[in-house]
């Protein structure tokens, strides 16, 4: 990390090196590495794509991110016990309450699915269902910060900054970790902490009022400042030239920097974004059966289907890691009434965006997680919601590696603990890293004389997964 | 739908007026002090009324059925006497008020469903609500043990936090010439113990450019950099302490300090959530915040006034409006308007209230004990119920204005002293007779929709069903809708004038409730579960002595009294905390709403206390704390890089030199318009949302009716159709996002529609308590300061302003460094500008611009990137 920058390269040499793809980042590493032996010495930028440990089974990763902890009982956790024992309180808070919609076996592999998904459920043989989820805490953000960081305390870098790490990534003009509507204040889940900043996740298509933007615009989702009005691209260039000698001036002055360094390659970053990202952004070039196919015409599925399009595009496009998110699964009570609509909205999306994957012939090595970051009780809480649940629940991934029409782990009889094929977060994030090729005890970052990994001293690969 | 009855304006106490704006139903119906029923009472109940109830209605509503449609339930006592989201069902004693009542005889309401009850069934529900609906369905109060004992209270407090800070003797150090004050005594020692020592001095330029962005959050301009730096260069504490007292004067102190109040108090203008609807009169309370830092209020006081302005004792109705509009604290939080059941929003709402007041205030989560003992401190539940007692039997008056999609709308607070500006707003009384005609013509409308509504209704029922008598059902259902809320916003806009046809001046806020009630304990935090009753007090583990509250009152004023002092281990900590982290980059505890025990431990666990103990010793001065840092010889460290110190201490918890750090949001733009020339000092009236008046947010847009006063005509024809709309009101939109020359802080705070200068920059989130923001490094930053329509146009205007400066690119390139960066240029810098001015090749050579065009266009470009460069938005 801490390479010194008192190192000066004939003008020449630099200007040609920044207008060059990579620019300043391919610069400054050739530079760094003519300093300092490195390693890792092949890699001359630190977004260039890597040789994972060993082989990979998963190129990227589209993680469907559910906020609010969706209830594994009413969806993808089928309880014939809990139906039995509806209604008596035992060890209990509240008293059990059977899920109110009914469960049918799905597909060749007969996975038990909710009948609130049926979309997903035509695509049963794909899902490798982890019925053993548990994580520390059943409170949101902690349990949030967990999912994404692996550790609630301290701030730690994201499981897409460690993936983007670990890779880098295959389209230099986007970023190679992109989170489409991110709820604001959530950063820490897409951040980098330690790592440089360029392993950190973008947001794209903005939270809250600017979600409603990204599902109105008819064309897919505009950029923000994405174009320069008046400047041509050589003018921008030439500017691009000044702003980063004076940066990198001010590296030099200052020496250890972290902050300047990741806006010296945030800005090259940006500069190649200008061009990648308005095509990108545009689905106008889909057509209606792909919308369709993604619910992007129905008005309950619109919004979340254009999420899942957009994380198709991306990941097709090269980009590593792919977040996208959907809100609302806290159900504290009126679960008959929201419950269902929550499921609606992300039903036919995600099932469209496994047949879309799987027609292009994506899915092999496109990782789909789908996860929040706790599950609900069995008992029930104000007449007809759940309560949090963090000791047992249920994920699930499908694709890049994983069996598909499985399930591992379970359950105890009414759904509130794992018992079986118990997977922890730390685990859950071994086994992610694990289908990239990486081995999480071996990726590490040194900092502030430490060895950091995303697992900390944690984490077993489910290996009974693995395709 | 919300079913909203509208009263009349009714005074309360020291004259104080309480414009039922657009008053919601109180929630809460006075419970009758429990009795033993009679034999002949239960008697009714179970062989009349609750046999009805079963078959009849709770398949909707009971929690057997899961069912709670329109948020009511009928299977408890309290279910029926909380009721819905439209009110009470059962109101003892009286029909009119009883919900259940109009409903089953299928007035406002057609229950059940498609279906009357037979005349014998409504007559008895008739004699029992009569005869005070007597039900022995009294769900049995469970009576929830603590697992945190007395003894474990006793010992929490010996935890650090919960401990009285008091004045440490100051330690010895080696170096001691180097310490100017007791704060440099105290990180020395640390430095010392660690085998560090302090960086060097920074030079003048650093430091004048430190003072000024972390006082007024503007940068210095070239004649008070080139004046400090003589100055500074004789003696660098003269110098400072010459700077500091000038700054500490200067009105943007208080735009700037206020800000970080702001950002704790999740300041905001609109309510955020799904159906997002404006605060047109937040804005009171930001121009009370920033004026309370300028007159440099005690922060006792200030925090008082927080929690309860309205009941401290006021010397003028000047300072009573200052301190009622501090309680728009309490009423500024983000709101589910939507929410169905009313019972679920205000325990939200008291537990919002809850949560800010002990997070800001005391650095600790009271809120974390609301569905079981607090799991990490020593914070039982019920000290979470004896807190929240305090908020149940206070009312909060945050307006909003009533639609259909706003189940939960509430009415404001009247100014003792009436805003000047609204003067001009005045309707004379032909205008206001206008109103009112049109209000009883809307009225009458209302009326007849009713009737007609209720006659659709029983002709359907009594007949089978034909289509077009559903399409007549359902065409009456819209009438009425319309007419109810046609007449809401008339009689809205009625009561926003007094008699004189002056508009009053409405302001965010709370009271104390008329009668008080006593809390019960939720089991779970579930409203349904209640527990044993609970006394309304302060977390115990926090008090050295109980604080008594009185019976009759809802505590409020003991809270504001006991939270506002040094009777508590932890105000005065947490606030100089939150100023040295200002100051300094980190707290001394990094965890600025956390001191309980998952927070961090304090870095200079004596420092703090020292600093904690002089706060109050100098009357809570926050000026004087600041002057006390910024003088400090630790406050003028370089920010200078060392290898031996970053690897003993990566984090610089040691303070071994200044953090150097990014520049917020605010200060980034506020510094591009003063570099430019465009900055507007002075304050605007009100905000851009102030101006619209109430209204909905919608995509980035305020979708308005006119605030008060600015409606002309009264014909209600050729309106769009769009809720919200009453008749005789024009409707508006503004954009939110607009060019503004204006302060940051003055932009307009909307929920979810930040402004993108501020949002690109990692501004607070409105719907949190934000004691530290983010410092986030992204490509979009990147986009912004190279596509941006602002920033292209402000480096016009900074070119602009150079070329009139200088005349020669050298000497303008000099200038424009210095002006952005606040120092000279470097050779570096001059070489690099050099290579872009040969390098840039101007749009459309060779035609016939000339050639000041080409120098401006050239320069512009220059600029922004100056301005784009890294040490514009780093301090050093």
């Amino acid at each position: 990390m801490n390479e010194q920058h008192h190192f000066r390269l004939p003008r020449r040499q630099m200007l040609k090196a920044l207008s060059s793809g990579f620019g300043y980042l391919a610069f400054s590493s050739i530079a760094a590495a003519a300093a300092k032996d490195r390693d890792d010495s092949k890699s001359i930028n630190p977004l260039a794509p890597k040789n994972p440990h060993f082989k990979a089974r998963a190129k990227r990763v589209i993680f469907l991110c559910m906020r609010g902890g969706p209830s594994h009982l009413d969806t993808f956790d089928y309880k014939p016990e809990l139906i039995k024992n509806h209604g008596k309180t035992g060890a209990f808070r509240g008293s059990l309450m059977k899920s109110p919609w009914e469960f049918r076996q799905r597909g060749e592999s007969g996975l038990w699915i909710s009948d609130l998904l049926p979309e997903i459920g035509s695509v049963a043989d794909e899902l490798c269902l982890l019925r053993g989820m548990n994580t520390d805490l059943p409170v949101h953000p902690r349990a949030i910060t967990q999912m994404h960081t692996g550790n609630a305390q301290f701030v730690r870098p994201s499981l897409g900054a460690w993936t983007l790490y670990g890779l880098g990534t295959e389209n230099e003009s986007m970023p190679g970790f992109v989170s489409v509507s991110q709820p604001s204040g959530a950063s820490q889940d897409i951040g980098t902490a330690f790592l440089p900043a360029i392993y950190g996740g973008t947001k794209l298509g903005g939270s809250g009022g600017r979600s409603a933007r990204f599902r109105k615009s008819p064309s897919g989702t505009s950029v923000a400042d994405i174009k320069n009005p008046n400047l041509s691209d050589q003018q921008q260039r030439t500017q691009l030239d000044f702003i980063q000698r004076l940066n990198e001036e001010k590296l030099r002055r200052d020496k250890e920097q972290p902050g300047v360094e990741g806006m010296i390659e945030s800005y090259e970053l940006a500069f190649r974004m200008q061009s990648a990202m308005p095509g990108l952004m545009d689905i106008t070039d889909e057509d209606q059966a792909t919308l369709d196919l993604y619910g992007i015409n129905d008005n309950a599925t619109s919004s979340f289907g254009r999420q899942c399009l957009m994380a198709r595009r991306l990941s097709e496009s090269g980009v590593r890691f792919v977040e996208i998110n959907h809100t609302g699964w806290d159900t504290h009570f009126s679960m008959n009434t929201r419950f269902p609509q929550q499921c609606e909205q992300i039903d036919k999306p995600i099932a469209g965006l496994l047949k879309d994957l799987r027609q292009r012939g994506l899915l092999d090595d496109t990782l789909v997680v789908w996860a929040g970051e706790f599950g609900r009780t069995p008992y029930g809480q104000n007449g007809n919601g759940r309560d949090h649940n963090n000791k047992g629940y249920t994920t699930w991934m499908a694709g890049g590696g994983v069996k598909g029409g499985f399930s591992h782990g379970a359950t105890d009889e009414n759904g509130h603990e794992a018992v079986e094929g118990k997977c922890h977060i730390h685990d859950w994030h071994a086994t992610i890293l694990h289908l990239l090729g990486l081995d999480h005890t071996q990726l590490t970052y040194r900092y502030a004389g430490r060895d950091f990994r995303l697992t900390d001293v944690h984490g077993n690969v489910v290996k009974e997964i693995l395709s | 739908m919300a079913h909203i009855t509208f009263g009349s304006l009714q005074r309360v106490a020291l004259g104080a007026l309480i414009a039922t704006f657009f008053a919601g139903q109180v929630w809460a119906q006075q419970e009758p002090a429990p009795r033993e029923l009679s034999s002949q009472e239960v008697d009714f109940f179970e062989s009349r009324i609750r046999p009805v109830l079963i078959k009849d209605c709770y398949g909707c509503h009971s929690a057997k059925s899961g069912a709670s449609k329109g948020g009511l339930m009928v299977d408890t006592k309290d279910g029926m006497l909380i009721g819905g989201d439209s009110g009470a069902a059962i109101v003892p004693g009286d029909l009119d008020e009883s919900l259940l009542w109009s409903a089953i005889n299928h007035e406002d309401y057609n229950m059940p469903p498609g279906k009357m009850l037979s005349q014998r069934e409504i007559a008895d529900f008739k004699q029992w609500i009569e005869m005070g609906a007597p039900d022995p369905r009294v769900v049995k109060a469970a009576n929830i043990k603590s697992e945190i004992t007395p003894e474990d209270i006793e010992k929490g407090k010996e935890f650090w936090a919960f401990k009285m800070p008091t004045m440490p003797s100051l330690p010895d150090v080696a170096a001691g010439s180097w310490s100017d004050e007791p704060i440099d005594q105290f990180v020395l020692a640390k430095l010392e113990e660690n085998e560090l020592k302090p960086a060097v001095d920074a030079n003048a330029e650093s430091v004048l450019r430190r003072l000024s962005f972390d006082l007024v959050g503007l940068p210095p301009n070239p004649q008070q950099t080139a004046a400090f730096k003589s100055e500074y260069k004789k003696d660098p504490r003269a110098a400072i302490e010459k700077v500091v007292d000038d700054l500490l004067a200067r009105k943007e102190f208080g735009e700037r300090w206020g800000r970080h109040w702001l950002d704790l108090a999740r300041y905001a203008e609109s309510t955020g959530k799904e159906v997002n609807i404006t605060f047109p009169n937040a804005w009171r309370y930001r121009d009370y915040v920033i004026d309370s830092f300028n007159k440099d209020k005690p922060y006792d006081r200030f925090v008082q006034e927080q929690i309860a302005g309205d009941l401290l004792p006021a010397s003028s109705d000047a300072q009573w409006a200052e301190s009622l509009t501090a309680t728009g604290f309490l009423a500024m939080g983000p709101k589910t308007l939507t929410e169905q059941n009313g019972r679920q929003f205000h325990l939200d709402l008291i537990d919002e209230q809850v949560d800010i007041s002990s997070r800001v205030v005391l650095g600790v989560s009271v809120a974390c004990a609301r569905c079981h003992d607090h799991k990490f401190d020593p914070i039982p539940q019920t000290d979470y119920y004896a807190m929240s007692g305090i908020f149940e039997n206070t009312t909060t008056h945050y307006g909003t204005i009533d639609t259909v999609q706003n189940r939960r709308p509430s009415n404001l607070l009247v100014l003792p002293v009436a805003d000047p500006k609204l003067a001009s707003k005045k309707i004379s009384r032909k205008e206001l007779g206008q109103l009112k005609e049109a209000l009883e013509k809307t009225q009458e409308q209302l009326v007849e929709a009713q009737r007609e509504r209720r006659q659709k209704r029983r002709g359907m029922n009594s007949q089978n069903t034909k289509k077009q008598d559903s399409v007549g059902v359902g065409r009456s259902v819209l009438n009425v809708a319309r007419a109810s809320s046609k007449a809401g916003a008339l009689e809205a806009k009625l009561n926003s004038y007094d008699s004189n046809g002056m508009p009053y001046t409405f302001v965010m806020g709370v009271q104390e409730a008329d009668a008080m009630q006593e809390t019960r304990l939720l089991v779970g935090g579930e409203f349904n579960q209640p527990g044993q009753v609970v006394d309304r007090g302060l977390p115990q583990v926090l008090c050295e002595q109980p604080v008594e509250i009185e019976k009759r009152s809802s505590g409020r004023l003991e809270l504001a009294r006991w939270m506002g002092s040094d009777a508590n281990p932890l105000t005065a900590r947490v606030m100089v905390n939150r100023i040295w982290q200002h100051m300094m980059g980190h707290g001394l505890v990094r965890t600025p709403e956390n001191f309980g025990s998952t927070g961090q431990r304090p870095t200079h666990p004596q420092l703090l206390d020292y600093l904690a103990v002089k706060f109050v010793e100098d009357g809570w001065s926050m000026k004087s704390l600041i002057r006390e840092i910024a003088i400090s010889r630790t406050y003028r460290t370089s920010s200078q890089f060392d290898q031996k110190s970053f690897e003993v201490d990566p984090e610089n918890e040691l303070l071994w030199r200044f953090e150097p750090r990014r520049l917020e949001a605010e200060a980034i733009r506020d510094s591009i318009l003063m570099i430019s020339g465009d900055l507007q000092s002075e304050r605007p009236y009100a905000s851009i949302v102030g101006r619209s008046g109430d209204g909905l947010v919608r995509e980035g847009s305020i979708l308005s009716v006119a605030s008060p006063g600015e409606q002309k005509s009264m014909g209600g024809r050729g309106m769009r159709r769009r809720r919200g709309d009453g008749g005789g009101v024009k409707p508006s939109v503004a954009t939110i996002d607009q060019p503004s020359g204006h302060r940051s802080v003055y932009l307009p705070v909307v929920r979810d529609n930040v402004a993108r200068s501020l949002d690109v920059f990692d501004f607070a989130d409105a719907n949190m308590v934000v004691g530290k923001r983010e410092s986030s490094n992204t490509p979009d930053q990147g986009l912004y300061f190279l596509n941006s329509k602002f920033v292209i146009d402000q480096s016009q205007k900074f070119a602009k302003k150079l070329m009139q400066e200088a005349s020669e690119p050298q000497q303008q390139i000099r200038l424009g460094i210095l002006w952005a960066y606040g120092r000279e240029a470097t050779a570096g810098e001059i070489s690099a500008a050099i290579d872009f001015y040969q390098e840039f090749v101007v749009s459309g050579q060779g035609s016939r611009r000339d050639s000041s065009d080409e120098a401006l266009e050239k320069l512009s470009a220059l600029c922004q990137g100056i301005l784009a460069g890294a040490e514009f938005r780093y301090l050093n």
